[in-house]
């Protein structure tokens, strides 16, 4: 009965979030307003009738809370899974250079095409590429320790990261510089349902493989040889975990740009919250993730008139909650 | 048919001959103990019977079957293991670290069921630490998360359990608690056991208590002797080993069974004199 209204709470939340992103912006909307254009869905019928209340809720706000909720879950749940991996809470979604990746080739793909557009697929490619990269990097000895998987990610990393730096310098500092840098503090502001489509394929993929996979996760925390003892294929199943949370991370960070500390901070919260176990903490991660993020987007939406990038407010709102859970939870046993 | 045969085992690695030309096999209901110096290969052997390296040549068998290729999957439906350290990271609750033990025999993406997590709660009714069930294990001592390693080992219904050395940095007490459960659960399960131990006498309790017990001593990559512990532990085999002068001693219980000790009394100074 507990484990029931549990699960029915993961999955309320978001879409209570999800309504009431759209409830709120610059642009004042009342609930009646926001019913009536949720009323009459746009697929069956001439949207272009509807006026301004409804474009907005269906074609700005409700992709971007949706888009929200699926980055917020990707960077949540694939943080979990890495920490559960490398045996290690401090770790987060980008551990294996995943972020640094994206942003070199989002940066890149600005410089060469000067359009904001190209940088989801490459940003996705080079994302994936870096964790290749640290993958087999970490294999270098044959065995995948989560040691040298980790000194694979720090190496990738430093990198994409001197290569970002490269690419800084070179660009116009008037158009592609500016683009660059906002792209790198992360927004949902360019959210279309195109893009859901699109870096929704490898989001889902990803969550349903960590989701699907969690039980294995909680083994493989245990360390490779009593995994192994307890049954576990370690390479195999340590592969699907990363390729999984990769997935998701890349498909997340290719859309919304570099948000940090929800991949490492969410799964915390969770902690605190439902204990260690990942058959629970992975759905609460996922849920708590996409919270976060669409309350954070609302918030980087009506503070000021130009959009707050939420890379700066991801921290700004989640570090002092993140103090004030440590307080009130002791912790979480650590 | 032998639970575990092994028959001219080798094992190196790279060019570092760890042991050569190893035999021995454990037949239901038995203790083997295998004993010798830090560094003599003792873990070594225990991981590749595990499965986690592979013998490098000689025959090795489980259940009667050529286990080299087994899978994990496959290894640990036989043999669980109950690690010299556990490395706490996360605060998992006991039950469900003693859940885990049934990975086994979950498929590929199964989480464990409910009855699953009854037999976790059942091992530690077993175990005597029911009561420990709820709490994070990284607030356990030593004694207590070894327990909880025995009841994981457990759960996993394997008919063999391997310990690497399961009382190193326990106190007297838990010692002789571990060494009771493991004697009860032989005698009661005819689990097996396969043990790396720093205590000679260890094998000595196990004998004491009616269970057939081996005992293998292993130094420089070969066993010295193997087979009772009663004919082959003496002052000599344990100069051989270790390098010691060392009495044995016999004591009787309140049972009036007699039970043989040994007493370390000091070191050789050298070997060749």
């Amino acid at each position: 009965m507990k484990r029931v209204s549990l699960y029915a709470a993961v999955c309320l939340a978001p879409i209570i979030c999800i309504f009431l992103s759209l409830c709120m912006g610059r642009y004042p909307l009342g609930l009646s307003d926001v019913m009536n254009a949720l009323g009459n869905v746009p697929l069956w019928t001439d949207n272009s009738s509807f006026g301004i209340n409804h474009t907005i809720i269906w074609e700005i706000r409700l992709p971007r809370a949706i888009l929200g909720a699926m980055v917020g879950a990707c960077l949540a749940v694939s943080g979990v899974a890495f920490q559960g991996l490398f045996r290690n809470p401090l770790v987060s979604s980008g551990i294996l250079g995943v972020s640094s990746g994206a942003g070199f080739g989002a940066a890149l793909a600005i410089l060469l095409f000067n359009t904001v557009a190209a940088a989801y697929p490459f940003a996705l490619v080079f994302g994936m590429l870096a964790v290749v990269c640290s993958y087999l990097i970490g294999r270098l000895y044959r065995t995948t320790s989560a040691i040298m998987l980790v000194l694979g990610g720090v190496i990738v990393s430093s990198v994409f990261a001197a290569l970002l730096s490269f690419v800084k310098y070179v660009a116009d500092p008037y158009e592609q510089l500016p683009a660059i840098v906002f792209w790198l503090m992360g927004s949902l502001a360019s959210a279309r349902y195109s893009d859901i489509l699109i870096a929704g394929i490898p989001m889902s993929i990803g969550v349903i493989g960590l989701l699907a996979i969690r039980w294995q996760i909680n083994v493989l925390s245990m360390g490779d040889r009593e995994a192994q003892a307890l049954g576990i294929h370690t390479s195999l199943s340590k592969g699907i975990v990363i390729f999984c949370a990769t997935l998701a991370t890349a498909g997340a960070v290719c859309v919304s740009g570099v948000i940090g500390w929800i991949g490492l901070v969410i799964p915390h919260i969770g902690r605190m919250l439902i204990g260690n176990d990942n058959r629970i903490l992975i759905p609460v991660s996922l849920s708590l993730g996409a919270c976060f993020l669409i309350l954070v987007d609302i918030l980087s939406r009506i503070i000021t008139g130009a959009e707050i990038p939420l890379g700066i407010l991801t921290a700004l709102v989640g570090g002092p909650f993140f103090v004030y859970l440590l307080k009130k939870t002791k912790g979480g046993d650590w | 048919m032998s639970l575990v045969t092994i028959r001219d085992a080798s094992f190196s690695y790279e060019t570092k001959q760890i042991f050569s030309r190893i035999s021995f096999s454990v037949e239901k209901g038995e203790i083997f103990c295998l004993i010798g110096p830090n560094g003599c290969g003792k873990t070594t052997l225990l991981d590749c019977v595990l499965g986690f390296h592979h013998f490098h040549s000689g025959k090795f068998q489980l259940m009667g079957k050529d286990a080299a290729g087994f899978r994990p999957g496959r290894v640990a439906r036989l043999i669980a293991y109950v690690p010299q350290i556990h490395e706490r990271t996360f605060p998992y609750l006991v039950r469900e670290i003693v859940t885990m033990g049934r990975s086994a025999h979950l498929g590929f993406f199964e989480s464990p069921s409910r009855k699953d997590r009854t037999m976790a709660e059942e091992a530690l009714e077993r175990i005597g630490i029911r009561h420990l069930s709820s709490c994070p294990y990284t607030q356990l001592s030593g004694g207590e998360l070894q327990l909880v390693m025995i009841a994981r080992a457990l759960v996993q219904e394997t008919p063999v359990i391997i310990m690497d050395e399961p009382t190193a940095h326990l106190d007297f007490r838990y010692e002789l608690v571990i060494m009771e459960v493991i004697t009860e659960l032989v005698k009661e399960r005819g689990l097996s056991v396969i043990m790396a131990t720093h205590f000679p006498n260890h094998a000595f309790y196990f004998q004491s208590k009616q269970i057939q017990t081996s005992i293998a001593l292993f130094n420089n990559g070969r066993f010295l002797a193997a087979g009772e512990p009663e004919s082959i532990m003496d002052e000599n085999s344990l100069r051989e080993l270790y390098g010691i002068h060392a009495d044995i001693i016999s004591l009787t219980d309140a049972d009036g069974k007699t039970m043989k000790h040994i007493i370390p009394v000091s070191t050789i100074k050298d070997m060749d004199a």
